[in-house]
């Protein structure tokens, strides 16, 4: 789960935490592209993305001491993205405020499966982009943590304050309301697959 | 599932296939998915739907389709200088250590030398007053001046920090300063005289600035075509001093002829000499006799002040007992015990007194309107029975101040408690603005154009005195309640820790160090709330999110769905 491009930079990690300026410049200059792209997919607006990808470098740097340098430094960097984001969306009352066991009674419907391919070989990266933009802050939250930092189901349910079971849910929630957005409409979603 | 002979019509669901398609299943179950997608031809177009539309939404995310704005690259130049700060204030902070040796080991030993016949001018003094910057600006400023000046670039620095980088700018300042402290001495007209008593005779003249330290009496009679600095037990000046006076002394006589303004503090000020500019003084009695003139404004703060001759412009009077009985050219704001305004009394501009005691007024006084009068409520003894009804009464206080300001600025506020949890920092921190920003302050004070932003870092500091203890109360609620990152939470925990801090602080004997220590923390978490809130690469690190302990691994959900 490393950044794009990026090894495991141990030796600059461990710079940094001795407060070498030059370590932690590289260490910036390393993530920092990507987790503005996390911040971008996650946040409503690029100057929200902005904010947060300074303030989670912030945090890091103070953070940087409770790292595990046995465990993955990206997976680790995400995390702590995650949280920030989504304490971010909780503090704006972005965040969907479902209770998780509303989400294990709500019945998912199913799609019809030619109709669904259909949209997926019509639809571009960057109109998944747009529609992303239309989803409320957990189920956007879920997809950007799932599918960009490949974070794992345990992580995810951590993040989002979730129990790991219901976790499934959320992104499958998550996809529909994708789905939604990208068709503009509920249309999909109608009717089974008998 | 749909293996079984009644089961051949029952398809498999969205969420089972999707834990398929994202490896969440364990084997078993991931056997019999696959089975059933190989002969369902429904479910295994779904299957087959749901792993493209993972594909694409992994490359919508992944696609580089912005650059990172110029402002976090920015700020990544500005990450890889954050430790600069550090070394500027280690060198300011080396530089007060070397003067504090300085003062404790190489000046007593100097003077010892002195003594021994080895005479010798004060070292530091020639440092200060006789560099190559000192003198370009002679005319223009003095020291206390050039420390305000550089005192502000440091502020200014600090605050417009987003168009400089600061580090720098601050390792400048510090290292401008002691640069011009230690340049060498040029070509120098500064006259520079110690001794028990120093004079300056009737037909002499001094060229440029006098300093004079370590004098018991300092006689001006001639004349100082400069700034004269003295620090003596007494000063008398019935000569000339073409630029400002200022002294530090036990008593103080001006009856000659001042061009710029008197600033200083000393045990009694006697002025009937005339000072063309302006008068700002801390003294235990000032005097004006009847044929003293202030061209400028008066400030002032005493405990006996008589004032009989004349003063250009406005009064602004600290005076326990304040006696006007000359000519005010504007306004007089007074504030002390007593007021008395004799039948000589010409004042142009209108006057304001808050006192204890109302004024008296001669009724052969000429004001331009009457006195504004506003009584000054006496405050409730610590032996009084309702100095604890006070206290009570103070406590709401705080809490509705700590609401109105947890409210407006919710964020620094949270920021703040979350700094305060750095016990050692925020101390440190606290003793070093507690004492250091009331210093700074006036000694900007001091200087002309310093003088607003001194008063106004003055009330700011007043202010967090306050702010500081509910700071502090907001953090001993959290010990008790609980951590929360919430508003209304945070609110009632200030409230519940206010209480007991305010509370503690009423303790006999102990309450009044309770209270410094509360002061000391809270200011300091605020100074340090502060500075990370304009210095981006050391902020705090905030409150994780609230986490639900994680379901064991390998959980998995779903099943089989009727078609």
């Amino acid at each position: 789960m490393n950044a794009p491009g990026i090894t495991e930079p141990t030796e600059v990690i461990t710079r940094a935490r001795a407060g070498d300026a030059e370590a932690w410049g590289q260490l910036y200059h390393d993530y920092a592209p990507a987790i503005f792209r996390f911040c971008r997919r996650a946040l409503p607006t690029r100057e929200d993305a902005e904010d947060a990808t300074m303030e989670i470098f912030m945090k890091l740097k103070s953070k940087l001491v409770q790292y595990d340098a046995t465990r993955s430094f990206s997976a680790w960097l995400y995390k702590v993205a995650a949280n920030h984001c989504w304490d971010m969306l909780r503090r704006r009352k972005i965040r969907q405020d479902k209770e998780t066991d509303d989400l294990e009674n709500v019945p998912l419907e199913h799609p019809d499966p030619s109709q669904l391919e259909q949209l997926i070989e019509q639809r571009t990266s960057e109109e998944v982009r747009k529609a992303l933009d239309k989803m409320g802050g957990r189920a956007r939250m879920a997809l950007v943590m799932r599918y960009y930092s490949d974070m794992s189901y345990d992580e995810i349910a951590d993040a989002l304050g979730v129990r790991r079971a219901f976790v499934g849910v959320v992104l499958l929630r998550a996809r529909h309301e994708l789905r939604q957005a990208l068709e503009g409409n509920a249309a999909l979603a109608a009717g089974g697959v008998s | 599932m749909s293996e079984l002979p009644e089961d051949k019509m029952k398809h498999l669901d969205e969420m089972t296939l999707l834990l398929y398609v994202e490896r969440q299943m364990d084997r078993a179950r991931g056997l019999e998915v696959s089975a059933h997608t190989q002969e369902c031809d429904a479910c295994r177009t779904l299957l087959r739907a749901l792993e493209r539309e993972s594909r694409l939404l992994t490359r919508a995310m992944l696609e580089e389709d912005e650059p990172l704005p110029s402002r976090l690259a920015q700020f990544q130049e500005r990450a890889r200088r954050s430790m600069q700060w550090i070394w500027g204030l280690v060198f300011g902070l080396a530089a007060t250590g070397a003067y504090a040796l300085y003062e404790g080991y190489i000046q007593p030993w100097q003077q010892q030398l002195e003594q021994a016949g080895f005479g010798g001018s004060n070292l530091l003094g020639l440092l200060i007053f006789q560099g190559a910057m000192w003198k370009g600006w002679q005319s223009v400023v003095t020291l206390l001046e050039v420390v305000a000046m550089v005192t502000l670039a440091g502020l200014g620095a600090m605050f417009f920090r987003r168009r400089i980088r600061r580090g720098s700018a601050l390792a400048l300042v510090f290292a401008g300063l002691c640069t011009m402290l230690a340049l060498p001495t040029g070509a120098s007209a500064t006259e520079f005289r110690k001794g028990d008593i120093v004079t300056v005779g009737p037909e002499e003249t001094i060229k440029g600035d006098m300093y004079v330290t370590g004098a018991r009496r300092v006689r001006i009679e001639g004349t100082v075509d400069g700034d004269l600095i003295v620090f003596c037990e007494s000063l008398d000046v019935s000569g000339h001093v073409a630029g400002d006076v200022i002294n530090f002394s036990q008593s103080a006589r001006i009856s000659g002829r001042v061009d710029g303004n008197v600033r200083g503090a000393n045990n009694n000020l006697t002025i009937t000499g005339t000072v063309s500019k302006n008068v700002l003084t801390f003294e235990e009695t000032l005097t004006i006799d009847p044929a003293g003139k202030v061209g400028g404004s008066l400030t002032n703060v005493s405990a006996n002040l008589g004032m009989e001759g004349s003063v250009g412009r406005d009064a602004l009077l600290f005076a326990a007992h304040a006696n006007l009985d000359g000519k005010i050219g504007g306004g007089v704001r007074v504030k002390g015990d007593s007021l008395s305004i004799g039948s000589a009394a010409v004042i142009d501009g209108p006057v304001h007194f808050e006192g204890r005691n109302r004024p008296e007024v001669s009724s052969s006084a000429k004001l331009a309107s009457p006195v504004d009068f506003k009584q000054m409520e006496k405050k409730a003894s610590y032996r009084e029975s309702s100095y604890y009804v006070w206290q009570v009464i103070w406590a709401a206080a705080f809490i509705l101040f700590g609401l109105v300001l947890f409210s407006l600025m919710p964020k620094f506020a949270q920021d703040t408690v979350v700094a305060a949890e750095q016990i050692g920092v925020t101390s440190g921190l606290g003793v070093l603005v507690l004492f250091g920003v009331p210093i700074a302050a006036c000694i900007a004070c001091i200087t002309v154009v310093g003088l607003f932003i001194g008063l106004s870092t003055l009330f700011v500091w007043y202010a967090s005195l306050y702010f500081a203890q509910i700071i502090v109360g907001a953090v001993v609620g959290q010990w008790l309640m609980g951590r929360t990152s919430e508003l209304w939470p945070l609110i009632g925990r200030m409230a519940v820790g206010l209480a007991i801090v305010r509370l503690c602080t009423t303790i006999p004997h102990v309450g009044g160090w309770v209270k410094f220590a509360a002061i000391l923390w809270g200011i300091g978490a605020i100074s340090l709330s502060i500075y990370r809130r304009f210095q981006p690469v050391m902020a705090p690190s905030g409150p994780a999110a609230p986490y639900t302990p994680p379901m064991p691994p390998n959980t998995t959900l779903g099943g089989a769905q009727p078609a």
